[in-house]
């Protein structure tokens, strides 16, 4: 009957489907490298078969659209002119990765680039395909926060390293580190204990504070450790903190109602764009000058963007910037080779990207091998690295590396030298002091393997 | 934070932010109400002008001219979009209707970003209107109290067009009853299409005037398109004093709510139509059966 | 019988093993084309995302641009679940989360629903902002905000003596495609079944349909709730996907992602957002890689979008399909270009009807007390007082304006009248609405068409069968339609009642004018009603139809109570037993057909006069 043979063609129906399943599952397979593991190590990751050739291939997600754009620009030719010193060894690499000689371990670089849009997600996405069709030995970029602390779980998951690009959210290595995840770039917490004592001396104590923040990770950790730093060593009180979305255009609101919250010093950790456009409205309404305007996690091309007279006596905190030639040797031959193939001066991004890969091929190198967790515990060994900032060193308890920080203050149009001296190295100070303890932000820091 | 100058100084904005939303809302509805089709490249439309504006400025360094060659371009593409594509969708069914015009927005945007990369792009204003003006109660910068001026007189022309002008009563007449407009011989075809320019028209002019007050970016549209829905459901479909009204209050929501929390200002506009549609769905102004 | 559908596939078990058949082959074959597995699986979870949606807007008609709400949900849920509170099992949280869009969506469509076409769509827009602004700000603590939550894990099945971890690509793949197969399973069900066939009953007249005694509400409120339930359970593969559940799951650019995918695959074919998903990801991936395009790719889609929208309705699919039914014509459809004459019917045994005529039921079958309409200042109807004894069958007549549309508006309960009461049996239906009164007993054949015009001329019938044995609604989704006793008896003698049966293949399009309203009439008789309105059963009819219109009538008419209007005096006073007279909204004159010939009255309300002066 009827009911009969449609139970029967179910359960036909079912059996096929579980045949099909066990069937799909001896595919399950496919994913995993065949062939011998090279030297002795087993397969993990994209190693071996990302370095059986005679090039590696470093997976690089930047935003080349939207609010970061600018900046994302900046730090691809970062990490473009270091694969070209890396492949060429080039002496400057060679001060920082003295074990290179040409390429890494011999291997010449590759990159591939995809554009992040500064959204996690299409980061995610791109690199997930790197990683299968390219087999990425490495992976980098973020300019958001948001997309190196996805990148940080992917690089978990898929047991292929990632160096950060600019990230300065407080979780990049607090409660969202991961073992195959390493910063070179200084970070809310450090900025904010650099720049608070340079404030507080600027502007004495007591002071209302005003916060401009953008609505993501990086934002709020940067308004935190600011706000924490002022409140606690000067007295001064946040009387309004102003959140804004990544990308908003129209400050209108936020301004109207800094503008008439009594606070004297404005503190905008807008970045990207936003930091462009929120800074010109203030101008507009009236905000600045009568407030101060500081900038605790400095942005890239801001200073172009506003113009040096929105940029004069203003203090910033900073990775880098191009006068610092003058102090280290290893910085004037990054700003000198930058200069000569693109023409302007270097911002930060594009140090922290030249920075970042120069440090993994001294990582590699030391290391032997590709093999992941090698190439991690080599980081982790606390070697000394010079640096264009110095003698640096990567902490093991949460790969942070140990770096100072540099606050600017913004030049008086008539006292720059050049057209991009906007600037003034008002003080290096110590990157050590700085830092939380290792285990302060909850970073827990997962397997090798 | 709820101070008296605050409430002051955010009603005041929330009345320029109110002026752009009525002028590019006034624009999408009387589309909508003649021709029944909801314009979903509308905050294209907008966007474009913005650009078209740009690149005139560009050419010849004059605001004037650029805010002429915004509205002008726009004039011109609306008319084309009704008359290639949109005038064959009329028989199809509204679902139809919205994929073309949402389709095209997506083009639109692309060869935006194809033409002129995603980098954004600023428009400074005109040299006379840069500065700040006082005004008591805060510090206002001149060019967009100049847009709320601008704007006031775009409406004005608009308001004269429809209400004083033969075309204008054609169109009104058309909005209540297209068919009836038809049969009473007047070319609807001709008149479809000058609706849709107009419409564009307004948003494009909105866009280049609001283009020193932002950065220029393809994506600015998508937003100015959601917020501009908003208007349109709580002042009345079809309704050009409705339109009015309904920018003015959604710009009034958006400020009076970032007094308290900017974060909530748009969710709240969100919130605001969606009660609207359940309690009234004519809006303020609309005219009833219009569902 | 064969429910052969356009839209609806004829053998669903050879579509299921076609499918399964696809998926296992896909990981042998794409690779060849350059397909990477990622884009492969991305392109799965679309297709299940966009299954729920073909439901929801391709059978049912109701364009959302708010399925990104309930998609981002049950992710979340179920990302939540996995990563935040180390839940264990992966397909149990999938499937936690799954439940958790089809509650959101219930609450969402309670919402939405309540306005149509682009009031609908324009709400949906609205609560898709909201979700997204409500995940990324006060939720943040459980949402991650705009980090979302990493950290997913892929799932892990044991089988017997081992386990099968999906881990990524190629791995996971087996995983995403049978959870597609299951999906693509289901929906071929629930699209076959009575719900998925009042569904399109909805997209093609919603009007027709609830007057044909459907709640038509209640069944777009199980198809949100579907496509909710699909879009959650996608979401929540998503997340496993990508180890991460982003944010963006629930912004507005995913739900345009979806609609602009299943425009372009085809609606109303439930592969077509496969294909949509498909051909979007497909150039995303190529032109930006090999051709270097760059951000072009985004221009290109938008203009095969347009194009597709403007030129090729039914999407890509639909495209094929269509093809292939022009090199392969339908023997069906050939045949039934031939009109059928009319038959009048023989006097069937009269099964079906409700309440039989004088079957000793006291009183009038339906009576109205001072019924009142005014629009504004217009009284349209005033203080009518009339009544209809079981059996009869009345006219009604009168000059233009005097209000006989809205009386029956009134009376099948479209619309409300301003006052007065109106009686059913002896029970008071004023103010119950269409589908109530349907259900019933009391339908109404319209006097414009009301069918389902793209559907076949049985499956017109069917939509209105299927409430009179199914009641104003039932969440039969998983129910064949040919398990449903008395179906095709129904459909089979209401055909024959109404001289269509040899038409029963023929789509409404190719039916002449006559057969059109005799199958607007029978939708009306489906559904077994005890008194059925007719409005201008005869308007546009030649002569030699309206004879024929009028014999059917008066067959149709000795089984029930039959109330009719029209202006054909001739065919009515030969029609009727009683005929009433309507002018200016009030009734004129009432009585047999030759006393309202010589009503001096009623000569006056028609001529203007009396003595032949002319008006």
């Amino acid at each position: 009957m009827r009911n009969q043979t449609s139970a029967v063609r179910r359960d036909g129906r079912r059996q096929f489907i579980r045949r099909g399943l066990l069937l799909a599952g001896g595919l399950a397979l496919p994913g995993l490298p065949r062939g011998a593991a090279a030297e002795d190590h087993p397969p993990i990751g994209t190693y071996p078969a990302g370095v059986q050739g005679s090039t590696v291939t470093i997976g690089i997600g930047v935003p080349r659209t939207g609010t970061y754009a600018e900046q994302g620009e900046d730090e691809l030719k970062g990490w473009q002119l270091a694969v070209e010193h890396i492949n060429s060894g080039h002496p400057l690499i060679r001060e920082i990765s003295p074990k290179t000689k040409k390429g890494v371990l011999g291997k010449e670089l590759k990159i591939v680039v995809a554009d992040s849009a500064a959204k996690p997600n299409d980061a995610v996405q791109a690199q997930q395909r790197f990683i299968t069709e390219n087999k990425v030995i490495l992976m980098t970029g973020s300019t958001s926060s948001a997309v190196a602390v996805a990148m940080n779980k992917l690089a978990q998951r898929e047991k292929v390293l990632y160096v950060t690009g600019i990230s300065g959210s407080n979780d990049t290595t607090g409660k969202d580190c991961v073992r195959y995840g390493f910063r070179q770039n200084f970070y809310g917490e450090t900025a904010a204990n650099a720049i608070g004592p340079v404030l507080l001396k600027a502007y004495g104590k007591g002071k209302k504070m005003a916060f401009m923040t953008p609505d993501y990770t990086y934002g709020h950790t940067v308004t935190k450790s600011t706000s924490e730093y002022l409140q606690e060593h000067g007295g001064w009180t946040m009387v309004t903190n102003q959140v804004s979305p990544l990308g908003a255009t129209d400050y209108s609101s936020y301004l109207t109602n800094i503008a008439n919250s009594g606070a004297e010093v404005l503190l905008n950790v807008n970045w990207g764009r936003d930091a462009v456009l929120s800074t010109q409205q203030a101008k507009q309404f009236g905000v600045i000058p009568k407030m101060k305007l500081v900038i605790p996690y400095q942005i890239p091309f801001l200073a172009k963007n506003i113009g040096a007279e929105l940029a004069e006596d203003v203090y910033a905190a900073t990775d880098f910037w191009w006068t610092l030639e003058d102090k280290y040797p290893l910085a004037k031959m990054f700003v000198d080779a930058f200069r000569k193939k693109y023409g302007y001066y270097p911002e930060w991004g594009a140090e922290n990207a030249y920075a970042s890969f120069a440090m993994w091929a001294d990582a590699v190198e030391h290391a032997g091998t590709f093999y992941p967790p090698d190439v991690i515990k080599s980081y982790e060994a606390g070697r000394k690295l010079q640096s264009m900032v110095g003698e640096v060193y990567f902490r093991k308890e949460d790969h942070q590396l140990v770096r100072p920080v540099v606050i600017v203050r913004g030049k008086a149009p008539k006292q720059m030298r050049n057209k991009e001296d906007f600037w003034e190295v008002t003080e290096v100070v110590a990157g050590a002091p700085l830092m939380q303890k290792p285990d302060a932000f909850g970073c827990k820091l997962g397997d090798y393997t | 934070m709820i101070t008296w100058p605050n409430f002051v100084s955010q009603l005041f904005n929330g009345l320029a932010l109110g002026a752009l939303l009525a002028l590019i809302a006034s624009g999408l509805t009387i589309i909508y109400g003649t021709l029944g089709v909801l314009n979903l490249a509308h905050g294209a439309m907008f966007m474009l002008g913005g650009y078209a504006g740009f690149a005139a400025y560009q050419a010849s360094g004059s605001f004037i001219v650029a805010v002429l060659a915004g509205a002008v371009a726009l004039l011109v593409l609306g008319l084309l979009m009704e008359r290639v594509m949109v005038r064959h969708f009329y028989a199809r069914p509204h679902e139809d209707q919205l994929l073309v015009t949402f389709g095209l927005a997506i083009v639109i945007v692309e060869v935006v970003r194809w033409v002129f990369s995603s980098e954004s792009k600023t428009v400074t204003p005109p040299g006379a209107l840069a500065g700040i003006t006082p005004l008591g109660f805060m510090l206002y910068p001149t060019y967009r109290l100049a847009v709320v001026g601008i704007v006031a007189m775009a409406l004005l022309v608009l308001f004269l067009v429809l209400y004083r002008t033969r075309l204008g009563m054609i169109v009104r007449a058309g909005i209540e009853d297209a068919v009836m407009v038809d049969c009473l011989g007047i070319n609807v075809d001709r008149v479809f299409m000058v609706v849709f320019g107009i419409g564009a028209m307004a948003a494009g002019f909105a866009g280049i005037v609001n283009a020193p007050i932002v950065s220029l970016t393809p994506e600015v549209g998508e937003a100015v398109l959601v917020q501009t829905f908003v208007v349109v459901v709580i002042g009345g479909v079809g309704s050009f004093p409705g339109a009015v009204l309904g920018g003015l209050v959604a710009g009034e929501i958006i400020s009076l709510t970032s007094m308290v929390n900017p974060g909530y200002a748009y969710v709240m506009l969100f919130a605001a139509m969606t009660l609207v549609l359940m309690m009234r769905p004519r809006g303020l102004l609309g005219a009833q059966g219009r569902e | 019988m064969s429910w052969d559908r356009i839209d609806s596939p004829r053998r669903p078990l050879l579509v299921a093993a076609l499918t399964a058949a696809a998926l296992i082959a896909a990981p042998f074959v794409l690779p060849w084309l350059g397909a990477a597995p990622n884009t492969v699986n991305r392109i799965l979870v679309w297709g299940l995302f966009g299954i729920g949606f073909d439901i929801l807007f391709g059978y049912a008609g109701l364009l959302s641009f708010g399925q990104s709400a309930l998609y981002g949900t049950g992710g979340f849920v179920a990302a939540y679940l996995l990563t935040r509170t180390g839940f264990p099992h992966v397909v149990t949280a999938l499937l936690v989360g799954m439940l958790a869009a089809a509650v959101m969506g219930y609450l969402v469509g309670l919402v939405a629903l309540r306005r149509t076409g682009i009031y609908f769509a324009m709400i949906t827009v609205a609560i898709a902002e909201m979700f997204y602004f409500v995940e990324f700000n006060p939720l943040a603590e459980w949402t991650g905000g705009e980090n979302g939550l990493p950290g997913v894990p892929t799932p892990s099945l044991s089988v017997g003596v081992t386990t099968l971890h999906f881990t990524s690509g190629w791995a996971l793949y087996p995983f995403l495609g049978f959870c597609y197969f299951v999906g693509i399973v289901i929906a071929l069900r629930i699209v076959r079944s009575p719900v998925g066939v009042v569904l399109r009953g909805i997209r093609e007249n919603p009007l027709r349909t609830a007057a044909v005694g459907h709640d038509i509400h209640s069944y777009k409120l199980a198809a949100f709730v579907i496509a909710a339930a699909y879009a959650g359970f996608a979401g929540g593969l998503l997340g496993v996907l990508q180890a991460f559940m982003p944010p963006e799951a629930f912004t507005f650019e995913t739900s345009g992602q979806l609609v602009i995918q299943t425009a372009i695959g085809g609606r109303g074919m439930l592969f077509g957002p496969l294909a949509g998903a498909a051909l979007w990801l497909f150039l995303q991936d190529f032109l930006q890689g090999p051709l270097g395009l760059g951000a072009t790719w985004k221009l290109v889609l938008g203009l095969v979008f347009v194009a597709l929208v403007a030129f090729l309705r039914d999407g890509i699919i639909g495209g094929i399909r269509n093809v292939y039914r022009l090199v392969v014509r339908r023997k069906g459809e050939k045949a039934a270009a031939i009109a059928a004459p009319v038959k009048t019917p023989r006097a069937a045994a009269p099964v079906y009807v409700r309440a039989r005529a004088g079957n000793g039921v006291s009183g009038p079958i339906m009576q109205t007390i001072r019924l009142t309409k005014h629009y504004g200042g217009v009284a349209a109807n005033e203080g009518i007082d009339f009544s209809v004894e079981a059996g009869e069958v009345r006219g009604i007549i009168g000059p233009n304006g005097a209000g006989k549309t809205t009386f029956f508006k009134m009376l099948t309960c479209e619309v409300l009248p301003t006052a007065g009461t109106i009686l059913f049996n002896g029970c008071d239906i004023t103010g119950m609405g269409v589908t109530e009164v349907c259900q019933l007993g009391l339908t109404k054949s319209y006097q414009v068409n009301q069918l389902f015009n793209r559907l076949t001329v049985r499956e017109n019938v069917v939509i209105a069968a299927l409430a009179a044995l199914r009641g104003k609604f039932r969440l039969d989704v998983m129910r064949r339609l040919g398990s449903i006793p008395g179906l095709d008896e129904r459909v089979g003698h209401t055909l024959e009642l109404v001289g269509l049966t040899r038409r029963g293949e023929a789509p409404v399009a190719q039916l002449a004018y006559g057969e059109k309203r005799r199958l607007e009439i029978g939708l009306a008789l489906a559904s077994s009603p005890s008194v059925l309105l007719l409005d201008e059963p005869l308007a546009g009819m030649s002569p030699s139809e309206r004879a024929e219109t009028v014999r059917l009538l008066k067959s149709i008419g000795q089984d029930r109570t039959m109330i009719v209007i029209d202006h054909d005096m001739d065919s009515l006073f030969e029609l009727a037993e009683r005929i009433t007279v309507l002018q200016e909204g009030r009734v004129l004159a009432e009585g047999r057909p030759v006393d309202i010939k010589a009503n001096a009255k009623v000569q006056e309300a028609y001529l203007g006069g009396l003595n032949g002066n002319p008006a």
